[in-house]
């Protein structure tokens, strides 16, 4: 029964490559130590901060997706708190959320072949079908109206 | 007969479109309401995962004073703001996107 976690943690800009480097490779051995796994590892770059934090205005962003037990995550995140580079950093389940959205998906996408079956299609959607322009429906929130 | 008519039925739509029967002075500032039908983004577009992560996304519902739209503006519908919610308190957390204008 393991768990899946996403860890995104925030490294000061001052920190050179090779310190980012030995950070995933601090976070690598903690899992593999505590019997997990990492799954994913996805380097960012640096970004613009949305707010300054502390002396920072950029950041160094990295996302590690992570097999693990609760432990785990929490000796991770003991040992990101600690660590003067990260400057922020994020540990969230994935795993439940995930499921959640799989079901949805094919649950959509059942119902809707199951529709067109009914109705004597074809299973899938044909390019070109459809009364209205995919993208032009006008009902939408388009971020620039305001209530009066 | 004719004015209590127009009381009757001039409150019939929505409270803000007002009546139209006996106002003569002031007929110019009242024009007929359009209003959009709302509908949830989300559902909408079948967007069935809110990631933090997709700061494009979210960047839409925290307007200039970065706080969340509120959902009688956008027409999120109610379990997509709650998880619009979260995914914009996460975000926020590791800068992505801010708290306030400054």
């Amino acid at each position: 029964m393991t768990r899946k976690y996403e860890l995104v943690y925030v490294v000061s800009p001052d920190a050179t490559d090779a310190q980012v480097a030995d950070l995933h490779t601090q976070v690598e051995q903690i899992t593999q130590r505590l019997g997990g796994s990492i799954e994913k590892t996805d380097n960012w770059g640096r970004r613009k901060l949305a707010y300054e934090i502390g002396p920072h205005k950029e950041g160094t962003y990295v996302l590690e997706t992570i097999d693990g037990g609760g432990e785990l995550m929490k000796e991770i995140d003991r040992r990101l708190k600690v660590s003067d580079l990260i400057i922020r950093h994020l540990v969230v389940r994935i795993d439940e959320e995930q499921t959640v959205v799989n079901r949805t998906r094919s649950k959509r996408t059942e119902a809707s072949q199951r529709r067109r079956i009914a109705r004597g299609l074809p299973p899938d959607r044909q390019p070109g079908e459809g009364q209205r322009g995919d993208m032009e429906d006008d009902d939408r929130f388009d971020m620039n109206e305001v209530e009066r | 007969m004719n004015g209590k008519r127009g009381f009757g039925g001039g409150g019939g739509g929505r409270g803000k479109t007002a009546g139209q029967g006996g106002q003569q002075g002031k007929d110019g500032q009242r024009r007929p309401m359009f209003r959009r039908r709302k509908v949830c983004k989300f559902c909408a577009d079948k967007i069935d995962d809110i990631n933090y992560k997709d700061t494009k996304l979210l960047m839409p519902f925290v307007p200039e004073r970065a706080k969340i739209l509120p959902r009688r503006i956008s027409g999120t519908c109610a379990m997509h703001q709650r998880k619009l919610r979260t995914a914009i308190m996460r975000a926020r957390q590791l800068a992505l996107i801010p708290y306030t204008a400054e």
